[in-house]
């Protein structure tokens, strides 16, 4: 990282304010986080200002969260750490242990209860893949901040893993977002798979959606708790056969 | 029906006694009941900020809920290096409550007339006995509170409403440089503020 010049001759110093409110508007986002990372008057303003954001919350005025809420989030927790122990315990199979990130696998618009039969479909596919069967493997390309990355999708039975090595870390904030592309014609698809590799740059996490007719896997980099449209462009893209 | 759990080793007044970043270990293990008191410590918080954003009770729940679970589902990922549970957790309710206005057109009414900010404003407050930190709630309220109007009500209108520095420019009537000048130094002076404080930020 180099420094840039001097503060107050710097054009996006006032950016730094509206950046950390979310007041910046999304088509100046991605200018505005390149330019952070090679100017470090900006970085230190905006570090030294997140700190505060970081307060905000407090100034709401304290409402009881609702009781009936705890239960609904409890009882879909519970479930999904069953159905996960269940799978850890018959996913018996050295080369691929059970994935360290578990992706927000499903849409959460619906109840817990769908939510938890969705996970439950996931995990059945999960054990079913057990045996030997035949695994595909097709390498990724990579660009900006993940080009040192290596990336491989991995299928077998229908399931999908994005297994990365070299991958730096998300800027602070952020997360991996995993996308399904269908064709120039549409929008990516949004998958609730997120990640953030290890400290040394390994990560894998499943795709979970099906692949039937997709194009491209995509990465972006996203805010925390992921996007319903990419905000930054693709760093990570693997191409499916047709 | 509930099996034996392997959370269910760990009781939960021993959980209790456990800080957050402790917690979000055993959550990285699926540790269900674990999870259930960082929920017992930062729901009301993050509800009380998902309420201040949507306005609703029903969308705040939905939001917080969601929040919840993503938090459970990414729990491997938590770096306790890149700040606090808490934070962290008010982040994603932060995100995805404005995701909510944005989607829903309540900021879009809204933006027609911002009377929707200054009636959230002026909610009356509730007091509530679970975990969140008052005198830091009191603070940072009364740090708000003296700040030139026109400084807290960019700050409030961006974090609170959802707008971008545009927007508020446009509601206001004034320059985008003003709005963005006024945020910042609202903000730097909340940081003054903060400084004079204990273990800001740690």
């Amino acid at each position: 990282m180099s420094t840039h010049e001097h503060d107050d001759g710097c054009l996006h110093r006032m950016d730094a304010a509206p950046y950390v409110l979310g007041a910046l508007e999304q088509s100046e986002l991605q200018a505005y986080r390149t330019h952070l990372e090679g100017c470090a008057a900006c970085h230190q303003e905006v570090v030294e200002l997140q700190i505060v954001v970081n307060e905000l919350p407090a100034s709401a005025p304290v409402v009881p969260a609702p009781t009936a809420m705890r239960k609904r989030i409890m009882a879909t927790v519970r479930s999904e750490a069953e159905l996960l122990s269940a799978a850890g315990a018959a996913a018996d199979r050295p080369a691929r242990p059970v994935s360290r990130w578990r992706s927000r696998r499903f849409s959460l618009v619906g109840a817990g209860g769908a939510l938890a039969t969705g996970v439950a479909v996931l995990i059945a596919v999960v054990i079913a893949t057990g045996s030997s069967s035949k695994e595909t493997i097709i390498r990724g390309k990579t660009s900006g901040p993940a080009s040192m990355a290596q990336v491989a999708l991995h299928r077998r039975d229908g399931r999908s893993e994005l297994v990365v090595a070299h991958m730096p870390q998300p800027a602070l904030g952020k997360i991996y977002e995993v996308w399904l592309s269908h064709g120039k014609h549409s929008p990516p698809q949004p998958t609730n798979a997120l990640f953030s590799p290890t400290g040394s740059g390994n990560g894998q996490v499943d795709v979970p959606n099906s692949l039937h007719g997709v194009k491209e896997v995509l990465v972006t980099t996203e805010p925390l708790g992921g996007s319903t449209r990419p905000t930054t462009p693709a760093i990570i893209k693997v191409t499916l056969r047709a | 029906m509930p099996r034996l759990r392997r959370a269910s080793v760990n009781s939960k007044e021993k959980l209790r006694k456990l800080a957050d970043e402790e917690l979000m270990e055993l959550v990285a293990g699926n540790d269900a009941e674990a999870f259930e008191v960082v929920l017992e410590r930062h729901e009301a918080a993050a509800f009380s900020l998902a309420y201040r954003i949507c306005g609703k009770r029903s969308v705040a729940e939905d939001v917080a809920q969601e929040a919840f679970l993503a938090l459970w589902r990414s729990g491997a990922r938590y770096d306790r290096t890149r700040g606090s549970v808490r934070t962290w957790a008010l982040g994603i309710v932060h995100n995805r409550a404005v995701d909510s206005l944005r989607r829903t057109g309540v900021h879009e009414r809204r933006r027609a007339s911002d009377e929707g900010i200054e009636q959230t404003l002026e909610a009356p407050e509730r007091t509530d006995s679970q975990a969140i930190d008052k005198a830091v709630s009191q603070e940072i309220r009364g740090a708000l509170g003296e700040l030139p109007q026109e400084q807290r009500r960019v700050i409030e209108l961006a974090y609170f409403g959802g707008f971008t520095h545009t927007e508020i420019a446009s509601m206001l009537g004034t320059p985008v440089g003003t709005v963005k000048g006024r945020m910042r130094l609202g903000l730097q002076k909340l940081r003054g503020h903060l400084q004079g404080w204990e273990a800001v930020g740690t």
